[in-house]
């Protein structure tokens, strides 16, 4: 813990304010100016006693991945702690309670399991609850007041910062909270001996108090309503529902309309009618809901409608592991449904792209009247990151529906043969601009048709937009050694950020390795992959599924062979992981 | 045959640790639990001073290292303080509430500096040092400060005063030559002490005791019996140590200044050993019993007690005369029997 990146860990029972704890904790780190990334893990049960773990980075200089391991694990349950004493690492701290409201049975108490070199603190985490606020549901506070007292973490900041996020709750509220931080932090600072050697003061940052902390989901919708977003329709599923508790609060305010529907199948129904009416509309799902929606995805590129889904990855086929990270619907984002059915697929790297990969989805779907697939996933969905506010999109990405001319009313053909292959679209009722639009191949003016000539001309129109989205999406991120490499990441999702840390820490012991991502994977910016590939002796393509979707993907452009890293850990990827993967084809 | 046995240690010290490699030795499918109320490794106490100093770091504090108690299978169970026995039940209650069980015991809990009632009035004044702990919360202290005062009752006080002269510190030293642990020291001893210290630069202050401490914003100001004042950044003491046996204390185990065991090692309960500077031994040559002090009488009593613990009958016998020079007089270090 000798430079200032310290990842804590709080880990507890369903209810015992854990994940409260690691949001408070992590806003306050936010306030005072340093870079965080949180990331929750939480049981799949809406109700219950199972194990939740708030897991905050805190660093100077920029975080991309919220770490592997801990420095610090806070244990508001011993039971479910034990476990996560796997991921502490050798000489970190435990904060445990050391009166507990009755006595464990052996091996039952999480600093019985405690390794040597690692340093434990015991606070009466119960008992000074109940002297603060008459009851134990202020543990986590006090939790949080003696892990400030032992970091050297400023009491008055931290209270202050306590009293704004229950600023709107009743009095009563705010003063337990507070009361059990400073009873906690009294506590500490007289009763424990601090054996680390980590302070945070001495190495304050500048206060920032305007900055946003939200999650990959909070950027989706936030860049969507920026974007001009109309229509919202969605059935809850994990890990996507809070893009839509965003939408049914604020759609309503701004004039939009928000909708849950029955399944999933509707949701994608009303943002092809939604689109087919010349309304910017989303919706937001998960694999198994994806699955459900890829008839209608075809719909929506044959009649050349504007949609956007979100798709925010989880573990497994079918139900899979709800709560549990994978980027595994790569295959089905780029290849579900049937026929020939082009479809742009963005996947943000991290929360602050996924502000602007919502409006340049939005944008792209409504200029070139098709499907675009925003692919996140549950790390990215769940992970916390403070950011500063993102400025709003240009004008040009608002308002980027092609309408017809008067010339091209006179003659109206909707599906009329462009070199680009947009063809300016009408909204029903507009005068002269009457079209048919069903799912069956067609002419220039939507009549069904089956003719050779018709769909492979239409065919190569739908696939020929792809050549201009092409011209727009953002260079891909190419980070790391600058000159002839030997070994080049290629990283996609929310994986990149951990094959950029990787790549840090590689060049950092002296291996000459360098990254590359992109935003965009359809399309996918292949020129630039294979002049990157050229000065890589090897490449590694490490993502969080089994089968190398992305890997069997980009082996398309590259005709060479390729390191690969497949993990289905339901963990997000680790740069630890890519790191030691580099480590060992660095020499072969 | 495996074994059922789980053999708990408490203490981490010398006897503790070689009490589990006995064990472990000669029962190799046991559990072993090592219990220790400070988080650090197995260390050498004598190198504190250095490590105050800056010349070694905690790597070579340490006698050994994680892996060995790894290998060795022996659960070692750091910064967990025992709250109390039940040797009828056979359970260890900790301090963080857990409950233990063992099949048999042995109390290797050493010894921790003592407060004499003749400075207890200044108490919360005065810094205690024995563990690796106290350096570690001191370590910042003395580095930044410039003047101290050593309270020296004790064969480590000498160590300790000239560690904090060697770092260029001011340092006085009262000697307590009659309130001396675990000897007293002779009027002849005494001489020779004050003779030594004051030829490397420090203030000894002899036939005096401690009148007042006042905490002020400079630091403690010291006045003394015979009217020396001066004020010092911190004030150390050194009067001997004390067995740490609270957590045995009406439990049923027989108690005095330290675990009373018989001349096997062995408390009043069968399956319940002690040894070390804890243990208080009974010696049926004089009908008494002695206390030991330092790492080679520790070491010998937690094997002795271990092989005893396994079943083998073994009779302590005090280890030969280990001869310690204080400055320049020599003191046999093996037994004390007058250790108030």
């Amino acid at each position: 813990m000798s430079r200032l990146d310290l990842v804590v860990e709080i880990c507890g029972s369903a209810g015992e304010g854990t994940i409260s704890a690691g949001e408070i904790l992590s806003r306050f780190m936010s306030e005072e100016g340093y870079d965080i990334m949180s990331f929750d893990s939480y049981p799949a049960e809406i109700r219950g006693f199972g194990k939740c773990v708030a897991h905050t980075r805190i660093s100077r200089g920029g975080v991309l991945t919220p770490g592997k391991f801990a420095d610090v694990l806070i244990a508001l349950n011993d039971i479910h702690s034990i476990g996560q004493l796997s991921v502490l690492k050798e000489k970190g701290v435990l904060i445990y309670d050391n009166k507990p409201a009755r006595y464990h049975l052996e091996d039952q108490s999480v600093v019985g399991w405690l390794e040597p070199g690692m340093t434990p603190y015991g606070i009466p985490l119960t008992e000074l609850s109940i002297k603060a606020s008459g009851n134990a549901r202020a543990r986590n506070m006090v939790a949080l007041g003696a892990f400030s007292a032992l970091f050297g973490i400023d009491r008055d900041a931290f209270t202050e910062s306590i009293r704004r996020r229950y600023g709107k709750k009743q009095q009563a509220v705010i003063d337990s909270n507070v009361n059990s931080f400073l009873e906690g932090y009294a506590w500490t600072l007289e009763n424990v001996r601090k054996m680390d050697s980590f302070r945070f003061d001495g190495m304050s940052a500048e206060v920032k108090r305007d900055q946003l902390i939200i999650n990959g989901n909070e950027a989706t919708a936030m860049g969507a309503l920026a974007a001009g977003l109309h229509l919202y329709a969605g059935y809850p599923i994990t890990p996507a529902t809070k893009i839509m508790e965003i939408m049914s609060k604020e759609l309503p305010k701004r004039g939009g309309i928000f909708l849950q529907t029955e399944d999933e199948i509707s949701s994608i129904a009303h943002v092809i009618g939604a689109g087919f009416a010349g309304e910017r509309a989303m919706t937001g799902t998960s694999g198994p809901g994806f699955c459900l929606m890829s008839e209608f995805t075809g719909l929506a590129v044959m009649a050349e409608v504007p949609a956007v889904i979100v798709d925010s990855q989880r573990g497994g086929p079918s139900t899979g592991m709800p709560t549990k990270h994978e980027q595994s619907d790569l295959n089905i984002a780029l290849y579900g449904g049937s026929g020939d059915s082009p479809r742009v697929v963005i996947a943000p790297t991290c929360v602050e792209e996924c502000y602007q990969a919502a409006v340049l989805a939005l944008y792209i779907a409504e200029k070139y009247q098709t499907l675009v697939i925003l692919l996140l996933d549950f790390f990215l969905s769940n992970s916390i990151k403070n950011m500063d506010p993102p400025t709003a999109p240009e004008t040009k990405y608002l308002n980027a529906h092609i309408v017809p001319d008067a010339e091209a009313l006179s003659d109206y053909k909707r599906f009329r043969i462009t070199e680009n292959g947009i063809s300016p679209r009408t909204i029903p009722g507009t005068e002269g601009g009457m079209f048919f639009a069903t799912g069956l191949e067609h002419d220039e003016r939507g009549k069904p048709v089956y003719d050779t000539v018709s769909h492979t001309r239409m065919t190569e129109k739908r696939f020929r937009k792809h050549k201009g989205i092409a011209t727009e999406i953002p260079a891909p991120e190419v980070s790391g050694y600058e000159g002839d490499a030997d070994i080049g990441v290629v990283a996609w999702g929310s994986s990149a950020g951990a094959a950029r840390e990787a790549v840090e820490y590689a060049n950092e012991k002296g291996i000459k390795a360098a990254c590359f991502s992109s935003l965009f994977i359809s399309p996918f910016p292949e020129s630039e992959l294979k002049l990157f590939s050229k000065r890589c002796r090897k490449i590694l393509v490490p993502e969080m599924n089994y089968s190398g979707q992305f890997a069997n993907m980009i082996a398309r452009y590259l005709e060479r062979p390729m390191e690969r890293l497949n993990l289905v850990t339901g963990l997000p990827m680790a740069s630890e992981d890519i790191l030691k993967k580099i480590e060992e084809i660095e020499y072969l | 045959m495996p074994s059922n046995d789980h053999y708990v240690i408490i203490g981490n010290g010398p006897a503790g640790n070689h009490a589990a490699d006995v064990l472990r030795k000669n029962d190799p499918d046991a559990r072993i639990t090592l219990l220790s109320n400070e988080s650090m490794l197995f260390y050498y106490k004598h190198k504190l001073p250095a490590l105050i100093k800056g010349t070694i770091g905690d790597t070579e504090l340490s006698v050994k290292g994680a892996r060995d108690y790894k290998e060795k299978n022996i659960r070692l169970r750091l910064g967990q303080e025992v709250e109390r026995i039940d040797p009828r039940e056979n359970r260890i209650y900790l301090k963080h509430m857990e409950i233990m069980s063992y099949t048999k015991l042995l109390i290797a809990s050493g010894a921790s500096p003592r407060v004499l009632p003749l400075v207890s009035n200044f108490a919360k004044h005065l810094k205690l040092f024995s563990s690796f702990t106290d350096a570690l919360n001191q370590i910042g202290d003395i580095r930044n400060g410039r003047r101290y005062l050593v309270l020296g009752g004790d064969l480590v006080s000498f160590k300790f005063v000239r560690m904090l002269k060697s770092m260029g510190k001011e340092v006085d030293c009262l000697l307590y030559p009659d309130a001396f642990w675990p000897f007293t020291l002779t009027k002849d001893m005494a001489e020779a002490v004050n003779k030594s210290l004051t030829k490397d630069g420090i203030r000894v202050l002899s036939n005096d005791g401690l009148k007042s401490m006042n905490q002020t914003c400079e630091g403690i100001d010291v006045v003394t019996d015979n009217g020396y004042t001066a004020t010092f950044d911190s004030v150390y003491a050194f009067l001997g140590m004390v067995p740490n046996i609270s957590f045995a204390l009406g439990s049923g185990i027989d108690t005095d200044r330290g675990i009373l065991v018989n001349d096997h090692l062995k408390t009043n309960f069968n399956n319940v050993y002690a040894a070390g500077d804890c243990a208080q031994i009974y010696n049926p040559d004089i009908k008494s019993y002695w206390l030991s002090v330092g790492w080679k009488n520790a070491a010998v009593q937690g094997a002795v007690a271990a092989e005893n613990l396994l079943g083998a009958g073994y009779v302590i016998t005090p280890s030969p005369k280990s001869i310690l020079s204080v400055e320049g007089f020599t003191v046999d270090t093996s037994w004390w029997e007058n250790f108030d």
